[in-house]
């Protein structure tokens, strides 16, 4: 459990830092920006491979989720959610790659160069994102599932990985098995990735098809800004998530689609939408977005603004 | 050098390069500001400050500029000099920032001409009328005047930021790296360059890693090495094709699974990559190590030093300090048995090469003063702290050493820590052994 809030932990750090490259003077360093984004991957990487159901169902502290609309450790559940989640494979080939930026003129020939390189890739790196992650994410769904399955049969542990002391304090204890299965909920969570306050009110929660019994529990997410202040176990916890979570709002609307997981038609052509001005925008073409495949589509959002 | 202004961030030094003799020391800094500082002739008049640096001369290198096209700012911040050698009266330095590569000439003027039969002495007119002989000009000597004047500008070659810039043996040609590619210039041509190494990926989200620092052979000129951000070394021969995108040889130590973490990518990155004076050798040196690597030997290095492995269970704090993505350069002393670089703390490391002794010092204004003697310092970590020693905990992160230059013939050594530059002279053995 350790490594997933730690590897949690350093996801959220590393986002701020590719956030505030943009306002970097001198431009974004493709080094240090390569060398944040191999860090978010692994940290992602570890973060889905650790198959605690626990983790969706409640927060370190073990607590089960009879959902209270409070619960703070569903907030947690919500981002890996998001991330894990494979876009449909369908939105691949709607991105069109950006176009580069025109070629510089330049008196200095210098064959082979190309002067001009385009930020671009933002939409792009949503491409490869989408394909090339989709296997790993997947098999990070089937682990989740299982679990459940197991539980709903009833009687034995729920966590499938016994042995590993870690999980203990994640909420796998054999009492609580019924409760998983009663809550179902878990999956949902992935459909709907969380829906920040900035995303636009109507647009995150229209689109997100999730079961209706999923809905409550998306509401802790939201608040999770106001939570740290109600002193719940987790505080800790829920300052991390609430950093990312200011990220987000201060992108404000304009991502509305981008983080919501609407029907794969609805979401291709959102995304298209924002990042063809992202994409053109001139700024920051010294470098591009290496890695932004192996980041979710929120996290692209970040990338793109 | 003592910065009598407040120290700014625009007074930070960015880099330290000794000329080929040694008698000159230049240091680039934040604010786009080279200075030169020159040795003092050893004479029995003052024997007290024989061989001593002081300021030769100081001009502004590079200003900040605005890509309009692109709404960047260009720092001004000056990236790597290289002296080129000395063909005539005149000393030449190349200076970088992220884009733009200038060759800057500096002068003496000692003497100057009098007697002008046009002319009177403040450059007016004279009236013809008071003319009444012609005498010749003569030169006469006045006040030292160092003039430096850009004479080359090599401007639009990089699209990614410029992280190093090595003059060939051949002293015609230079090479200058960014991120993703390698230019060879002409030392006289400015409107063009030849790309020579292109490691940019057809599509960008492919990146998997980039060039961090590179550096001509010093004998052979047909040679360079580059180095990676995951830890390898290409040794590229430009007698094999234009392009040297095929390496001639690969230098990869295979990572330690044990040691593997979140990080272990960030800290095998080399950051700095140096031949030996011999050309036998390289050196090289990523976030807690400096490796020695034999030109014949690709599999691994032959040595491989410490220089702080206390540093590995805080990786993580470091990581989220942006110190884990300092970048530390590393030096050879003149006869390649010494290897010397920089930490934290003030502290830089020196390794003998021969003996396996190593030790840390600190550069600090205590320690600088005339004819101190530099201390050892001990990091303890855990266990028996001796009286002197600093804990891990309370090392300055701020206080960091990434610049430092060893003269090439004598034991003197020039550290640059933060905005001051300090220089260290071992006078009881001033030659190499």
């Amino acid at each position: 459990m350790e490594f997933k809030l730690e590897a949690h932990r350093i996801v959220s750090i590393s986002l701020g830092k590719i956030y505030n490259s943009r306002v970097q003077r001198g431009g974004i360093k493709l080094h240090k920006n390569l060398l944040v984004s191999l860090v978010l991957r692994s940290a992602r990487q570890v973060y889905l491979s650790d198959p605690c159901p626990g983790l969706y169902l409640a927060g370190p502290t073990g607590i089960p989720t009879v959902p209270p609309p409070q619960q703070p450790g569903e907030p947690v559940a919500g981002p890996p959610s998001g991330w894990g989640e494979p876009p449909p494979p369908s939105a691949r080939a709607a991105l069109p790659e950006p176009e580069p930026q025109p070629q510089r003129p330049s008196v200095c020939h210098t064959p082979g160069a190309g002067s001009s390189e385009p930020v671009a890739a933002v939409a792009g790196a949503g491409d490869a994102l989408r394909g090339g992650e989709a296997d790993s994410a997947a098999a990070a769904w089937g682990r989740v599932e299982r679990p459940r399955a197991v539980a709903s049969g009833g009687g034995s542990d729920t966590c499938p990985e016994g042995p590993r002391a870690v999980r203990r304090p994640c909420g796998c204890p054999p009492a609580r098995e019924e409760q998983p299965a009663e809550d179902g909920s878990p999956a949902p969570p992935a459909p709907c990735p969380r829906k920040r306050g900035a995303a636009g009110v109507g647009g995150g929660r229209a689109g997100c098809p999730a079961a209706p019994g999923s809905t409550p529990l998306k509401k802790p997410r939201r608040n999770s800004e106001e939570q740290p202040s109600t002193g719940e176990e987790d505080t800790d916890e829920e300052m991390e998530t609430g950093n990312v979570a200011n990220l987000i709002s201060i992108f404000g609307s304009s991502f509305s689609g981008l983080l919501r997981k609407s029907p794969a038609v609805g979401r291709e052509g959102e995304e298209a939408e924002e990042s063809g001005p992202e994409a053109a925008e001139p700024g920051q073409i010294c470098c591009d977005k290496p890695v932004l495949r192996d980041m979710s589509p929120w996290s692209t959002a970040i990338v793109a603004f | 050098m003592p910065s009598h202004r407040m120290p700014s961030e625009a007074d930070v030094i960015s880099t330290v390069e000794f000329n080929h003799t040694g008698e000159l020391l230049a240091t680039g800094d934040k604010g786009g500001r080279v200075v030169i500082f020159q040795r003092e002739p050893e004479s029995k008049n003052t024997p007290h400050s024989q061989g001593e640096y002081d300021v030769y001369s100081t001009f502004q290198s590079h200003e900040p500029e605005f890509d309009y096209l692109k709404s960047l700012e260009i720092e001004e911040k000056i990236n790597k000099i290289k002296w080129l050698p000395q063909q005539n009266a005149a000393h030449s330095l190349l200076s970088t920032n992220d884009k733009t590569i200038k060759l800057w000439k500096i002068t003496e003027r000692d003497k100057r001409p009098e007697g002008y039969n046009l002319k009177d002495e403040e450059g007016k007119l004279k009236d013809l009328s008071t003319v009444t002989s012609l005498q010749v000009p003569v030169l006469k000597p006045m006040d030292l005047m160092v003039e430096v004047s850009p004479r080359r500008i090599f401007a639009n070659g990089h699209t990614y930021h410029i992280n190093s810039i090595s003059v060939n043996s051949d002293c015609e040609t230079y090479m200058s790296a960014d991120d993703l590619r390698i230019n060879l210039w002409h030392l006289a041509i400015t409107d063009r360059s030849f790309n020579i190494v292109d490691i940019k990926p057809a599509n960008m989200e492919d990146l998997t890693e980039v060039i961090t620092a590179s550096e001509f052979h010093p004998h052979h000129c047909n040679l360079f090495v580059y180095s990676s951000s995951k830890g390898s070394l290409r040794l590229c021969d430009m007698r094999a094709a234009a392009l040297c995108d095929k390496h001639s040889k690969l230098f990869e130590e295979p990572e330690d699974p044990s040691n593997r973490s979140f990080f272990s990518e960030i800290i095998s990155s080399v950051s700095d990559v140096k031949f030996s004076h011999s050309g036998r050798y390289m050196l090289t040196r990523d976030y807690l190590t400096v490796k020695v690597w034999d030109l014949n030997m690709e599999a691994r290095p032959i040595e491989t030093y410490q220089v702080h492995d206390y540093l590995r269970s805080k990786l993580c704090s470091l990581y989220e300090s942006d110190c884990i993505f300092d970048k530390f350069e590393c030096a050879w002393n003149g006869s390649d048995s010494v290897i010397m670089t920089g930490a934290y703390n003030n502290f830089f490391r020196m390794f003998d090469r021969n003996t396996k002794r190593d030790v840390t010092l600190e550069a600090s204004r205590e320690s600088s003063k005339p004819r101190a003697v530099l201390k050892p310092r001990r990091v303890c970590v855990g266990g028996k702290r001796r009286r002197d020693d600093i804990s891990v905990d309370s090392l300055d992160f701020t206080k960091k050493i990434l610049h430092t230059a060893w003269h090439p013939a004598e034991n003197i050594i020039a550290i640059a820590a933060t905005n001051n530059l300090y220089i260290f002279q071992d006078k009881v053995n001033s030659d190499m052994h």
